[in-house]
């Protein structure tokens, strides 16, 4: 009987320790600071390339592998923008983006989250170029003819050719200079509406949980 | 940077004793859980191994939720198992932080103990990793707040070209082989975590890897009760279009959440990552150098009869044996000074006295025990009470009060049988030998060896003709008063029926007592 008495404080405090655990292990963690909703802007695009572009001469192509053999080498650096979101024609943010990555040559990407007041308001999203972009002629674009082909054409036949496309391709994938989204929408508390680029109709668009505002 | 460690260490140590007394008096030293928090770590990882085991076989990586729904749902076989694994995610992180807490304070965090302290560390951190990868598999509210906040910091590394917090903006469904990379993760860390425990483990002689079989049981006994009785719910789904105003957050894993959310990523990793590493290095700090430096155990070889006793005996695998070169047939031991931590445990356990640190062999011990018989105050029949310095000894007042005697020794594991057997011999009534209790042995398993010495024959055992009677080994800690008093009324009333409160007659101690008489010496 003694022995279960001396049981009893010890099971009192153990079985307190395990409450306050469970306790614990589910307490509440305020996630909203505020009842501000929220402005994400969410963005991936490719930018475009700041690039010197130049024929190598069939003497320049003779001396490398015929693997390497390209007749067209660009040299340069993708272009940088500046992001501005203004809600009733006030800046709330401006940041200048840059190619993702250590060198900045990749997409770029944005991952922004704007806290705004709730309630009824116009956002004008601006993505803007800050970098001149020399419009890059490339003498080969309609000019497909096997007669210039590169050394290396009897070993990759077509090669040039591709390698117009591709630039082609990829400045044809590249964000537009500009890009804007102005959208006026009423925002409940901790509402979340999101701004993104879509790629096929290079554009911004709006998106919110219930699936409005339709893309502008 | 030492001083405010060293203090920091002194006030973890007053709070640890006392915290130590009070769970001593409710769960009784045997099964005090902040003794046994090292080895309910492992015992929380295993239940957490099993239960996890069982519970991938439900988990689906292309509908998270909705799977981890599914086994919340199952009363039988899913809710009672993710509860207890949820919980006992949680008990181990009380039970690493105890344990952590536990070291610190007794100074075991540095020298040889460094790795032990580091591989720790470590293993905190890998269960924190696992943690908030399990969380994040559920993909309720709770997992998208930690995923978030993850992405948020690892997103200021300049080594991702596409930021991951992308993957949770809402703009496209996460991909399922984030969830995958995720799963993989949290079966893939815990199994690196039982070789980091290895590692954590590798410098201790029998290391106590599970607690005793009725604190285990107890133990998942508790967990599955606690599991039914507050069963696990599922918290929303995720939304990254929606902003909860609060979430169930498991505080265990996201205490650190507010602080975090309210600095910039950067900052929140950067001080994510200094915190580590200041707990990781923290024995720089507070390693003793120079004269504070404990002494390392060195062997008399001359003296060492290559009995292996020390080796074994050595909780920390320090000493080895080597074949001799002196021309004598026996093996030598060897004391390796990066693996000795000095506790004195060899010195114990070397009937002729060859081993131990300098000034605290076995030949040290009886010089001062012949001091303390020698002195002019000593009373025939007075009851002598050897106390560990880190323990008992605190209370010398309180058992003087009660009509002992204290002598002070700096582990009960050190000591010397002969010691005892001197004291008892040269007239005291009896010895009664206050040791720390032995899961908070500060050398790990001094009150083990000395119990073993003095009823079990241990070699270097307290021999024969020392009337038992007069000879009693009990525990308290350093704020365990009353146990200390307790035990010393116990043995009292011990002697008093047993009728030895009247000395034995003198004997020939210098010839009975001394291993190697002084003939031999020259």
């Amino acid at each position: 009987m003694r022995r279960a008495l001396r049981v009893v404080p010890a099971l009192i405090v153990t079985v307190a320790a395990l409450l306050a655990m469970a306790w614990g292990s589910t307490a509440p963690l305020r996630v909203a600071t505020a009842d501000d909703a929220i402005l994400r802007v969410s963005l991936g695009a490719r930018p475009e390339r700041i690039e010197v572009c130049r024929e190598q001469s069939d003497e320049e192509l003779a001396r490398l592998a015929p693997q390497m053999r390209q007749r067209v080498i660009c040299e340069g650096r993708t272009a940088q923008y500046r992001l501005q979101v203004h809600r009733n024609g006030q800046l709330i943010h401006s940041q200048i983006v840059r190619g993702g990555g250590l060198r900045q040559d990749r997409q770029l990407y944005v991952s922004r989250d704007l806290q705004v007041p709730p309630g009824a308001g116009s956002f004008a999203v601006h993505l803007a170029r800050i970098d001149t972009v020399a419009q890059i002629e490339d003498a080969r674009d309609d000019d497909d003819d096997e007669d210039d082909a590169a050394p290396g054409e009897a070993i990759i036949p077509g090669r040039a050719a591709r390698e117009v496309d591709e630039r082609r391709r990829r400045r044809e994938e590249a964000v537009p200079a500009t890009l804007g989204l102005d959208i006026s929408v009423t925002l409940a508390p901790r509402d979340v509406l999101l701004v993104s680029y879509d790629a096929e109709g290079r554009r911004l668009i709006a998106r919110r949980a219930d699936g409005s505002p339709q893309p502008p | 940077m030492a001083a405010p460690a060293r203090s920091l260490e002194r006030f973890a140590l007053r709070a640890l004793t006392i915290a130590d007394s009070a769970f001593n008096r409710l769960y009784g030293w045997r099964y005090n859980p902040l003794y046994q928090s090292g080895t309910l770590v492992t015992a929380l990882l295993l239940v957490l191994l099993i239960t996890g085991l069982w519970l991938i076989f439900f988990y689906r990586v292309g509908t998270p939720y909705e799977s981890v729904a599914g086994i919340t749902a199952n009363p039988w076989s899913g809710n009672w198992v993710r509860g207890v694994h949820r919980y006992a995610s949680d008990l181990a992180i009380v039970a690493i932080v105890v344990h952590a807490v536990r070291m610190f304070a007794q100074g075991r965090s540095w020298g040889p103990r460094t790795l032990a302290w580091m591989s720790g560390v470590i293993l905190l951190v890998l269960v924190f990793i696992t943690g908030w990868t399990g969380y994040v598999m559920v993909w309720d509210v709770f997992g998208e707040v930690l995923a978030r906040e993850g992405a948020r910091m690892l997103d200021t590394l300049p080594i991702l070209s596409e930021p991951v917090s992308r993957a949770f903006t809402g703009e496209r469904p996460v991909p399922s082989v984030f969830f995958f990379m995720n799963l993989f993760a949290h079966v893939g860390i815990p199994l690196g975590m039982f070789i980091v425990l290895l590692l954590h483990t590798s410098r201790l002689a029998r290391p106590a890897l599970l607690p005793p079989r009725p604190m285990l049981w107890t133990l998942v006994g508790a967990l599955i009760a606690l599991a039914l009785v507050r069963p696990v719910v599922m918290a929303p789904e995720a939304d990254p279009l929606r902003i909860p105003a609060s979430v169930p957050a498991d505080w265990f894993y996201a205490f650190w959440l507010p602080l975090s959310r309210s600095l910039d990523g950067g900052a929140a990793l950067t001080g994510a990552v200094l915190t580590f590493l200041v707990v990781l290095l923290l024995p720089i700090a507070t390693r003793r150098r120079g004269a504070d430096a404990p002494p390392k155990s060195v062997v008399d070889e001359a003296i060492c009869t290559g009995c292996r006793q020390c080796s074994l005996d050595c909780p920390y695998e320090a000493i080895t044996m080597l074949p001799r070169t002196d021309g004598r047939a026996d093996e030598v031991a060897r004391v390796n000074p990066d693996l000795c931590v000095s506790c004195g445990i060899c010195a114990g356990s070397c009937a002729p006295m060859g081993v131990g640190p300098p000034g605290r062999t076995g030949r040290d011990q009886l010089a001062r025990v012949r001091a303390f018989i020698g002195r002019p105050e000593r009373q025939p029949g007075e009851l002598v009470v050897i106390c560990c310095e880190r323990g008992a000894a605190g209370f010398q007042r309180d058992l003087e009060n009660e009509g002992a005697i204290v002598y002070p020794v700096d582990c009960a594991g050190s000591l010397h049988t002969s010691v005892i057997e001197l004291l008892v011999r040269s007239g005291s009534a009896g010895v009664l030998t206050l040791a720390c209790p032995p899961r908070d042995c500060w050398n790990r398993e001094g009150p083990r060896w000395l119990n073993e010495r003095v009823y079990h024959d241990r070699e270097a055992e307290l021999q024969a003709r020392v009337d038992r009677t007069r000879v009693k080994i009990a525990f308290a800690n350093a704020s365990e008063p009353g146990a200390a008093q307790s035990a010393l009324r116990q043995f009292q009333a011990q002697l008093h029926s047993a009728g030895a409160l009247t000395p034995e007659s003198t004997v020939a101690l210098d010839l009975e007592c001394d291993p190697v008489p002084a003939s031999a010496e020259e």
